[in-house]
């Protein structure tokens, strides 16, 4: 009778262990091939961010050199390369081709670092040539300023001496 | 004229003249406002690059070509996204009185970047690559956007006032604010209608 019982329990255990088995079998693949998709996906997402973060930073330092006074046309071209190379990342993305959109972002954040470093040296170059064309005019205008009263000053002397030498000859062609 | 007139002319005389001089390091230190309006301006024109020949009757299979321009009058270079949404007439537009845009998810974008006082403009090519009908309903199911090719799956119903089953392809500007860092929808939006009866 133990026996029995023993083999029952033996089977029952068997048939548990089977259907564990196949159970795992089913759900198995589904994390195989879930992991590796979702891991695309996230290199996807962290290589788009990646690449958003970086035009925008390269675009703030376009601004930057504009404002110290640089040419950045040939800045922008580069950065609307770069923004079309993100466009079509995140394009990408929706329709699920992580591997496009990954190529596409990398692409789009090595565009997007070139355009950051030439807009740094940019605005340098252009920082100095404005403060080097501010402290010129400043001279500049300091001198115009001078001159002018200078030349005014002398001027009204030149110009009273001849006023009163002609009063003083009126006066005395009056007296005669 | 006696010697105080003639020192008031010379003195105003010398007064200008010193502010003649000044002038180059006067426009150095003091900026003036501009006065002008600050706006972006969005445009969408037919095939032949003018404003007419948009397409409307629109076929299964047929291309249409479009282009999509910016404008730029901000006084600064500008980061601008033009995104591209596809409705039939029951789905949102954006809402010009509170400035929100659609809740309608972009089908494509592009991105721009646009000095002051310039534009940019792009081609923009579709065709509906798959699409069905049912009585009253018409389905589109594929729409190809410059190359790229996207699921749909818009159903419109028919209108019988206009006689037509109408769907809106239309174009929303956005503008990336550089101090919230991030892109705000700019109320600007243009779009146009297709027909889709005779496919």
């Amino acid at each position: 009778m133990d026996k029995k019982v023993d083999w029952m329990d033996a089977m029952s255990t068997l048939k548990l262990f089977a259907v564990i088995l196949i159970l795992f079998a089913f759900v198995f693949p589904i994390f195989t091939f879930t992991t590796p998709a979702s891991s695309t996906e996230d290199i996807a997402v962290s290589a788009i961010n990646r690449a958003e973060e970086v035009i925008a930073l390269a675009y703030q330092s376009v601004l930057e050199a504009e404002k110290a006074g640089a040419n950045v046309s040939g800045l922008l071209t580069q950065l609307n390369v770069a923004g079309q190379l993100l466009a079509e990342a995140r394009t990408s993305y929706r329709l699920e081709d992580f591997d496009r959109a990954v190529r596409s972002a990398n692409l789009c954040y090595e565009n997007g670092e070139k355009v950051r470093f030439d807009a740094q040296r940019l605005k340098d170059l252009a920082t100095k040539d404005g403060r080097q064309l501010f402290w010129w005019t400043t001279v500049g205008s300091i001198v115009g300023v001078g001159a002018v009263i200078f030349g005014g000053f002398l001027g009204w002397q030149l110009f009273k001496r001849r006023y009163f030498q002609r009063m003083g000859t009126e006066v005395v062609s009056d007296e005669s | 004229m006696n010697l105080e007139e003639y020192r008031t002319l010379f003195v105003i005389g010398c007064l200008i003249f010193i502010l003649a001089a000044a002038a180059p390091m006067l426009s150095m230190v003091i900026s003036l406002p501009k006065g002008s309006e600050r706006f972006s301006e969005l445009w969408v024109l037919g095939p032949n690059h003018m404003a007419e020949d948009y397409p409307f009757n629109v076929t299964i299979g047929g291309q249409y070509n479009l282009f999509v321009g910016v404008g730029n009058h901000m006084g600064y270079s500008a980061y601008y996204i033009v995104y591209l949404k596809f409705r039939n007439r029951i789905q949102p537009l954006p809402d010009a009185s509170s400035s929100k845009p659609s809740s309608l998810p972009p089908l494509y974008e592009f991105r721009a970047f646009v000095a002051d006082g310039a534009t940019w403009e792009n081609p923009v090519s579709f065709s509906i690559l798959e699409a069905s009908r049912r009585s009253n309903s018409f389905f589109i199911h594929r729409i190809c956007i410059n190359d790229v090719v996207f699921s749909v799956d818009s159903s419109s119903n028919w209108d019988s006032e206009n006689r037509g089953f109408y769907y809106q392809l239309f174009f929303e500007l956005w503008l990336y604010n550089t101090t919230s860092q991030s892109f705000e929808y700019h109320n600007r939006f243009v779009g146009i209608w297709l027909n889709m009866t005779r496919s």
